[in-house]
């Protein structure tokens, strides 16, 4: 039983926040997407391009906000990829997107032997410059929230703030409402005077960076190093997170963390002689079941409203 | 009107696939490496010698499987993103059966491995199935998690419960008794007899979706769900049965791996293999057919590939970019020319209109 309780614990909630800022970065970056009428399914490819563009412009400047630089630069170009395609040559998102999570594999696969001779694992030799964290000694003082605010990266901060950025600009703001428009009503906004395709590349570019971020943290926030397919689908998870949200940014966001406590949970067991391939399994589990309950819940609703 | 259709379709993938291997060789020049030399040693590894030409085939038959197994499901609605979970569970079930049988007779061992792997593909498609049709659970997110799901599962089991005893193994199940493994066509390659069964399957799939009525229904299904189900189609029904046929066809691939080449389940038993088939079947649109010649070309350039890494060090994952370009084409010259041909007939009723005003 102590054991059991040992495992809940501060370093859990800690772990739980770590985990999930890659996918609530995510998640995010797809909802803006998904409110314009295109689910990104290639956000787990802008992720990897990410990831990796940052350890490669912290390892050349030696400076991970070259690294953060780097991974918005070229997730930027890779949301626009997205945009042209699927806005300007109506090509059909679905291919687009798994074809973009190929491509990334692929071009990052490609990219770090030709660039750094490594297969793999990326090995920097002395190191790579991450995202420092920030820690205030007075905020310890403060019972479990305290530990839990304190010494995080600074894009554990950002992301929260986009949380709320995201939700004020999508429901409180023109802008918010013509995004939502275009998706759910097209030929209102067109007749309203404003273009439809300009919300969706709009999206589409705020998706990618966003999806960048993510891979950044992934790759010089949550670890210091990049390897091949790294992101491992977490992508998906949060597509799965904004379907689970219903594309609310605050709903979103606690599914990620949901996500991120699963993860985070399946570490600690490990040190239980619990094999991490096993544990490894959880969140991935975890996001089939939680789709399978919302939609329960979903149906369990609509029958009391028949009624 | 659809012959010209295709022909038109044949002349966009003929330009695309130029297209892309021009900008592959772009990007090897980019990168410092010599293009005329890489392409060489990729078409010399791919039909050089007997050896290569087989395990180009052998390829191709995978890919070839991967790919009717994408359609098949994607003709009936059904995105099966799922084979590559489907796939290991099949290797792994055939690789544990066939352990366990060891010195019965082939005759009866190997049909038993056969339903082992068919059996486990489509048990493992048949929870997204089920999901999509009763709980309309998006399939695409469902088969993905469960793809990691199941290469850790077994991860799992070839490193713990199900790991051999063997010395010098590290890591991987009990091998298979050696007289079920496939025979080699060729020496030395990795051709096997399996290919017979890969050509009477993609046979079966091509006949199945080509020329009978239950072919019909998937595709009218996947066209238009309600008008199927107007026209009394059990969609539903089509949709679980079609994504059984898909795992199993998964699971299979999985054991031909394993009883052609590796005699035990190992970890490494695929690599992507059905998401290479996915591409091939996307941009020939579900075409049966079309996936056999694809896969052809393709099963070339991954064959090819490794040899160009091989001998001029030129990494093999170009062939992936070169194939992901090939699909940007092709998905943009479909939403294109559908806007040329509304564009077209946009100005073709407003002609008319304007001869009617003249009148």
């Amino acid at each position: 039983m102590n054991e059991l309780a040992s495992i809940f614990n501060i370093g859990l909630l800690q772990n739980t926040l770590r985990t999930a800022t890659p996918v609530v970065l995510a998640a995010l970056g797809c909802l803006f997407t998904d409110h314009t009428g295109m689910m990104n399914i290639g956000v787990d490819g802008m992720m990897l391009v990410g990831a990796f563009a940052a350890v490669m412009g912290s390892w050349i400047f030696g400076s991970w906000v070259a690294g953060l630089l780097f991974a918005l630069i070229f997730s930027l170009l890779l949301g626009l990829f997205y945009g042209v395609f699927v806005i300007k040559f109506k090509s059909d998102e679905f291919i687009i997107g798994v074809a973009l999570n190929i491509f990334a594999g692929g071009l990052t696969t490609f990219l770090l032997r030709t660039l750094t001779g490594q297969s793999g694992t990326f090995h920097a030799e002395g190191g790579l410059s991450t995202i420092p964290r920030l820690s205030a000694e007075w905020l310890n003082g403060i019972p479990v929230i305290g530990p839990l605010l304190n010494d995080n990266t600074v894009l554990v901060y950002v992301s929260w703030a986009l949380v709320i950025i995201s939700y004020l600009l999508i429901y409180k703001t023109p802008l918010g409402f013509w995004l939502r428009a275009s998706g759910e009503h097209p030929d209102s906004l067109r007749s309203a005077g404003r273009s439809p395709a300009a919300m969706q590349y709009l999206a589409s570019l705020v998706c990618g960076m966003l999806a960048g971020l993510a891979g950044a943290h992934l790759s010089l926030g949550y670890l210091s190093t990049f390897s091949e397919n790294m992101t491992n689908s977490r992508g998906f998870i949060a597509v799965a997170c904004v379907i689970f949200g219903r594309a609310h940014p605050v709903k979103a966001f606690l599914a990620a963390l949901l996500f991120g406590f699963i993860d985070a949970l399946g570490m600690r067991l490990q040190s239980f002689q619990i094999s991490s391939a096993l544990t490894s399994m959880l969140p991935y589990i975890g996001t089939v079941v939680m789709m399978v309950l919302l939609v329960l819940r979903e149906n369990a609703k609509k029958k009391k409203l028949a009624k | 009107m659809k012959k010209q259709g295709n022909l038109q379709y044949l002349l966009s993938l003929t330009v695309s696939v130029f297209a892309a291997l021009v900008l592959g060789g772009v990007i090897m020049w980019l990168s410092g490496f010599n293009p005329i030399e890489g392409y060489q040693l990729m078409f010399s590894g791919a039909f050089g010698t007997q050896r290569a030409l087989a395990n180009t085939l052998a390829k191709a038959a995978t890919l070839c499987l991967t790919g009717m197994a994408t359609a098949i499901a994607a003709q009936a609605g059904v995105f099966n993103c799922g084979g590559e979970g489907q796939l290991y569970l099949g290797a792994m079930a055939s690789a544990y059966v066939g352990a366990r049988l060891t010195g019965v007779s082939p005759w009866i061992a190997l049909p038993i491995c056969l339903a082992a792997a068919i059996l486990a593909g489509a048990l493992y498609a048949l929870i997204p199935a089920v999901l999509k049709v009763k709980l309309k659970v998006d399939e695409v997110i469902t088969t993905i998690m469960m793809n990691t799901a199941a290469i850790y599962f077994c991860s799992y089991l070839a490193n713990g419960p199900l790991r051999t005893t063997e010395k010098g193994i590290s890591s991987g199940t009990d091998a298979i008794d050696p007289a079920f493994m496939f025979d080699k066509l060729v020496k030395r390659s990795n051709l096997t007899e399996s290919i017979f069964i890969t050509i009477a399957i993609a046979l079966l799939a091509w006949y199945i979706l080509k020329k009978t009525t239950v072919g019909y229904q998937m595709k009218l299904t996947g066209q238009n769900r309600r008008f199927a189900l107007f026209s009394g189609i059990k969609a539903n029904k089509l949709a679980i049965w079609s994504m059984l046929a898909s795992g199993a066809i998964c699971g299979l691939v999985g054991m031909f791996e394993i009883f052609g080449l590796h005699k035990r389940f190992i970890e490494s038993v695929s690599n992507d293999f059905y998401f290479d088939g996915m591409l091939v079947a996307m941009i020939m649109r579900y075409n049966p057919l079309g996936i056999i010649l694809m896969s052809l070309f393709f099963g070339a350039m991954k064959i090819g590939g490794a040899n160009m890494e091989l001998n001029a060090n030129i990494p093999s994952s170009l062939i992936v970019i070169i194939q992901s370009i090939i699909i940007f084409f092709m998905a943009a010259e479909q939403g294109v020319m559908k806007m040329i041909r509304a564009k077209r007939a946009q100005r073709k009723a407003a002609l008319t209109l304007r001869k009617g005003d003249a009148a």
